[in-house]
């Protein structure tokens, strides 16, 4: 029995001395008594920072733009994503969200994430004053490359109408769209979006022409892109119904 | 000729045989079960281009634990090869420093060709075949560069902290300094002191002097598949020349080494 231990390359348990065992007790219990007096951590909009250069992100992630990009998109969209901070949508600093926004995609120029946010995240809050500097993000960049980002564009179109229920802003982006977005991959719908802007039609039906007509187009293949406008569009029925519920009673 | 062959295979066969033992296969598979964890996690935060974001995030992080693992096993061996009196017991037979060390840069090759090809197959459940066995091969590169280092740096401090921190820092300087040179030589205000002219044309011999390695193992080839095999011929080139001036230093050293 005693020369056992000499063959295991570890001793028993029996063989620490106690104080060492109750030190240890003692210390895993000090350090979650020291985590709970600890404050829990909750987003704060208003600490957004602003981003830093494009080479200072290319030099910390020794040279991995696309993945530091990507990572930043998750970073920033956690901002709102954590629990207990939905109202910080209304509390972020949009001119700064629309400088990270600049900043992931310099680092990924071929990526669209950041202006999916910008449409259907940041530009999907009930403050007009908002949405408007998110509409007009998209606008800029579309001007910087119609035919790359019209698509972003037509959202913007929605959205300047029936959230922002700006008319005039919504045909300038129809007049833009349809004068600027001249490639062969713009199809032939996204050039008539006045049609949805003059037309009498409410937001779920123009939203859901414009997902059918971009899966018809091929310009929606992420299944969890698909699935998170689905879920955009069915989030709109239920307040359009709740709505139509409350006027009848 | 023939005699030197065999004892570097040899060599080169325990070396392979020790990280087996070192269980560095074992550490491989734990990096890949964390390593699908996260991305699958990180798949279900992202709202669009879900792929892309996976792969860019996998990629990036296979390729620092590829290089951060084997450094780390280089250097260790190496360093218990010294410590337990091995490698004085191997050279005091009729084997030569050169072949000695041909035949522990060839071990460690095999242990590099092991785990680009382990991380690779978990990249093919999310990118394309033919871009992965580029981003594989050219990892595969990229870990040649970084055994030769590690048997530079040892041999020349033969400490493993200051080794360790060596080849980092010289892995980081190698990775980042193209974009540290553009910096300085389109600054937003521009400078004309002594001072930092000097830095200037110290930043520029840096990259005269250092692999360019931010051409290796591009996170863009898995993301938008935009590599193609002739690729990999300047990236050849590259590994030769700079493996062939790696080697020739830690030769220098070694054969100045008394033991």
């Amino acid at each position: 029995m005693f020369y056992s231990h000499f063959l295991h390359k570890e001793r028993p348990v029996s063989d620490v001395p106690l104080s060492i065992k109750i030190f240890l007790l003692i210390s895993l219990v000090l350090q979650l008594f020291w985590h709970s007096v600890q404050e829990p951590v909750v987003a704060k909009a208003e600490d957004l920072p602003p981003p830093l250069s494009t080479r200072a992100y290319v030099m910390s992630s020794l040279g991995e733009p696309i993945a530091v990009s990507k990572f930043l998109n998750l970073w920033l969209q956690a901002f709102d994503n954590q629990p207990g901070a939905s109202i910080s949508f209304h509390q972020l600093n949009y001119p700064r969200i629309t400088e990270w926004l600049d900043t992931i995609l310099a680092l990924d120029p071929r990526g669209h994430y950041p202006m999916l946010v910008a449409a259907r995240v940041y530009g999907s809050i009930k403050n007009p004053e908002k949405q408007r500097i998110m509409t007009e993000y998209i606008f800029h960049k579309f001007n910087e490359n119609p035919n790359k980002y019209w698509r972003w564009l037509a959202h913007a179109i929605i959205t300047a109408k029936h959230e922002i229920k700006d008319n005039v802003l919504a045909l300038k982006y129809a007049d833009a769209l349809a004068e600027k977005a001249s490639g062969k991959n713009v199809p032939y719908w996204a050039k008539d979006m006045k049609i949805i802007v003059l037309e009498d039609m409410g937001e779920v039906e123009a939203a859901k022409i414009l997902v059918g007509a971009l899966i018809d187009s091929g310009e929606i293949t992420d299944p969890y892109e698909l699935n998170f406008l689905t879920q955009k569009i069915a989030a709109l029925e239920k307040k359009v119904l709740e709505k139509q519920q409350s006027v009848e009673r | 000729m023939k005699k030197m062959l065999s004892q570097a295979l040899t060599i080169s066969r325990f070396t392979v045989i020790e990280s087996l033992r070192n269980r560095l296969l074992l550490l491989s598979f734990l990096i890949i079960g964390i390593s699908f964890a996260m991305v699958e996690f990180i798949g279900d935060l992202a709202i669009t281009e879900h792929r892309v974001t996976q792969v860019a995030i996998l990629a990036a992080f296979l390729r620092m634990s590829a290089v951060v693992m084997l450094t780390l096993f280089v250097v260790s061996s190496t360093v218990r090869e010294l410590n337990d009196k091995t490698l004085e017991m191997i050279l005091a037979m009729p084997i030569r420093r050169g072949t000695y060390y041909l035949g522990k840069l060839a071990g460690y090759f095999s242990v590099a060709v092991i785990i680009a090809v382990i991380f690779a197959a978990l990249l093919l459940l999310y990118a394309d075949a033919e871009q992965v066995s580029i981003w594989a091969v050219s990892l595969f590169f990229e870990l040649v560069l970084v055994v030769a280092l590690s048997l530079v740096m040892l041999f020349t401090f033969s400490q493993v902290p200051a080794a360790l921190t060596a080849v980092f820092i010289i892995y980081g300087a190698a990775r980042i300094v193209t974009s540290i040179f553009l910096m300085a030589k389109y600054p937003i205000v521009a400078h004309t002191s002594v001072a930092q002219q000097f830095m200037d044309a110290f930043i520029e011999l840096l990259t005269w002097l250092l692999p360019d390695l931010h051409r290796f193992t591009r996170t863009e080839w898995l993301t938008y598949n935009t590599a193609d095999w002739s690729l990999l011929l300047p990236l050849f080139g590259q590994t030769v020349v700079y493996l062939i001036f790696l080697s020739f230093i830690a030769l220098f050293d070694f054969y100045r080494k008394n033991f």
